[in-house]
């Protein structure tokens, strides 16, 4: 069974004045189609990079360097031109942010927001067309006026409806990989727990390919068919979710589950900050990559 | 609509008790300041009765206020007075005078806008980069220097040593314009005559950019400061995430937001050229207004003081208005202050 996404031995590192700062440290990772896997960890772990590469954008900050394998749909990321790497993204692959609201562009209504991005695979789509679709995509998320919500900015809505835009926008042309980043730790529990059922309903209905990005393992059992825990730029334990949760095999781990109960959905786990049975080898749940 | 008509309704307000008190102010200084303007409009020369019928004339020997009152009765008539300086009603004068330097003013802004803005959204796009550098110096050594200085070294270097333009005044004298609006290029289009505007265009452009110059260095570096700051908002990582491409995302994603702050203060630095002309036009003899201005305060001309004032006090509220509106229409949050009730 081929991936998806293959992310082989991926390394990433910022040079700086003081010197070359090493972030990841040769990460494998596999998500095949229609998968939902979650990539889990504290923050500074190197989660959100690692997504920055997938969608090719860190290959283009100088100070970054990046080396390794990251196959998507049979291709390889970093073998290919910039030019190649932008025409994936919005397209082929498509992420969504932390806080909908700062995340969307204060001077347009949302009804030309997704005309952009609906407009990336087919310039010539037409307004009515655009519109259309759009309204479309925002019944899927079960908004229920939409025409009213095409025709406002993002600061007269609230948190919960820009987070449901945002979604309906990732998903508009139909990606075959979203990246979620966190997506609405910004928000209320209640507002974020009841988005990602959404969420998971909607890629499961279109056969979309989901990297989860979460530091919360309560919310990643909801969510994910597989699970990846990073820590400090090495994945140290990875399996189906039901497995990881029934027999935490890394000491790591065994620490963030045992933080979850005190996560409220916003907040950081309160996991401490380095033992010596956090860098043993990793630990993977056999059968499944 | 109703938010920016409100806007308006304010502004309005504000400024007519701007323009009260500036009145006043202006007013009474120019009369506080020592010497009668009779007798030197009239000359060592006059005698003492022609002095006094001058000063009954102008109700100078009278209480201040009701000197006041006498003004602004006469200003409600649309009238300004005579100018002792030069005999004509001060309304005339400034028909005259005015649209020079409106025509110096507004060309400079248009380089300010169309020159300082793109240079500003070049120089975020490249940020760190050389294009950034080049720019940040060569602005930076643009606002270091007042705009009359500017006026000197380009009249130096490009109508002196290296004789491109013409040293001084609006038009060649070998031509002859009908005067229809006061703006010369505007006047000698309406004539047909095309060598007489390229002329005029000609005579326009040093002054023009010598006023023009430090503005231009403002706007750039105003624009590119917001506009980096902009760049490190969520929704240009967003707008990265979704592919545009990166001249769209200055475009649209890092400038339009960031021009709604630089707005209000380029709109100022506009209205402030009025004022920086008055040297500019020294240099460069132009007869326009703020050659007026001057001449007239020098010979305590009262009526000439006030009308000057008033006019330019008047363009700095159209200029805000105008900055206003050009604001609510960028800005949905002004334009849709209330809360849509679709949240
Ligand atoms: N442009 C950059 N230059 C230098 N270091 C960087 C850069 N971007 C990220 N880093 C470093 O890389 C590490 C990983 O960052 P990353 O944003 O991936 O963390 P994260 O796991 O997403 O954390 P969080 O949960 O806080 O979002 C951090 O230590 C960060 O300081
Ligand atoms: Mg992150």
């Amino acid at each position: 069974m081929t991936a998806l996404l293959d992310i082989r031995d991926l390394r990433l590192g910022f040079r700086t004045l003081a010197g070359q700062i090493d972030v990841l440290h040769g990460i494998d990772l596999a998500i095949r189609a229609g998968e939902q896997v979650a990539l889990v960890g504290e923050s500074g772990s190197g989660k959100s990079v690692t997504a920055r590469i997938i969608l090719g954008l860190l290959q283009e900050t100088r100070s970054a360097r990046v080396s390794g394998r990251v196959g998507f749909d049979g291709r390889d990321v970093m073998m290919m031109s910039p030019k190649e790497r932008a025409a994936l993204r919005g397209i082929e692959m498509s992420m969504i942010f932390q806080d909908p609201t700062s995340s969307l562009n204060p001077t347009f209504t949302i009804e030309r927001q997704f005309a952009e991005v609906m407009r990336r695979p087919d310039r010539k789509l037409t307004r009515a067309a655009c519109r259309e679709r759009a309204a479309r995509m925002l019944d899927e998320v079960s908004i229920p006026d939409t025409g009213r919500v095409l025709d406002a900015y993002p600061f007269q809505l609230s948190g919960g409806m820009n987070q449901r835009v945002m979604i309906a926008m990732a998903l508009a042309n139909n990606p075959k990989l979203l990246l979620a980043d966190e997506p609405g730790t910004a928000l209320d529990v209640s507002v974020q727990a009841q988005t990602l059922d959404l969420m998971r309903d909607l890629v499961t209905r279109h056969g979309t390919s989901v990297l989860f990005i979460s530091h919360n393992m309560g919310v990643v059992r909801e969510f994910a068919d597989r699970i990846y825990v990073i820590y400090r730029g090495r994945i140290v334990e990875e399996g189906p979710t039901p497995a990881v949760f029934a027999d935490p095999g890394h000491a790591y781990t065994r620490a963030l589950l045992k933080a979850v109960p005190r996560i409220t959905g916003r907040g950081l786990p309160d996991v401490p900050e380095v033992s010596d049975d956090f860098f043993d080898p990793m630990v993977r749940h056999g059968g499944t990559s | 609509m109703s938010p920016v008509i409100r806007i308006l309704a304010r502004r309005f307000g504000i400024s007519l008790i701007v323009l009260v008190g500036v009145s006043m102010l202006i007013f009474a200084i120019a009369r506080i300041i020592p010497g009668d303007p009779a007798r030197i409009a009239l000359g060592p020369n006059a005698t003492a009765e022609q002095v006094a019928a001058i000063r009954a004339e102008m109700h100078l020997d009278e209480g201040i206020l009701a000197q006041y009152g006498y003004f602004v009765r006469d200003v409600l008539r649309g009238d300004l007075g005579t100018s002792l300086y030069t005999n004509r009603p001060v309304t005339f004068d400034i028909r005259q005078f005015l649209p020079a330097t409106l025509e110096l003013v507004i060309l400079a802004g248009i380089l300010m806008v169309g020159i300082g803005l793109p240079l500003g959204i070049l120089a975020a796009r490249y940020r760190g980069r050389w294009p950034d550098h080049l720019i940040r110096v060569l602005t930076l050594l643009t606002v270091s220097a007042p705009s009359f200085v500017w006026a000197v070294i380009l009249m130096l270097i490009f109508a002196f040593y290296l004789p491109l333009f013409p040293v001084a005044g609006r038009l060649s004298d070998s031509y002859d314009i009908t005067r229809v609006t006061g703006f010369l290029t505007v006047d000698t289009i309406l004539a047909g005559n095309w060598g007489a505007f390229v002329d005029a265009l000609h005579h326009l452009i040093l002054p023009s950019v010598a006023l023009a110059l430090s503005g231009i260095g403002q706007a750039a570096r105003l624009t590119r400061a917001n506009m980096v700051e902009t760049y490190d908002k969520p929704y240009i990582e967003m707008a990265q995430a979704y592919g545009f491409f990166p001249s769209r995302i200055a475009r649209s994603y890092a400038f339009k937001p960031s021009l709604i702050p630089s707005l209000t203060i380029i709109g100022l630095d506009f209205a402030a050229m009025l004022g920086n002309a008055f040297l500019v036009e020294a240099v460069f003899a132009w007869p326009g207004l703020s050659r007026y201005g001057v001449a007239v305060i020098l010979r305590k001309d009262l009526n000439a003081i006030m009308g000057t004032v008033l006019v330019i006090a008047l363009t700095f509220i159209v200029v805000n208005i105008v900055v206003d509106l050009l604001i609510a229409f960028l800005n949905p949050r002004i334009r849709h202050s209330t809360r849509g009730a679709a949240s």
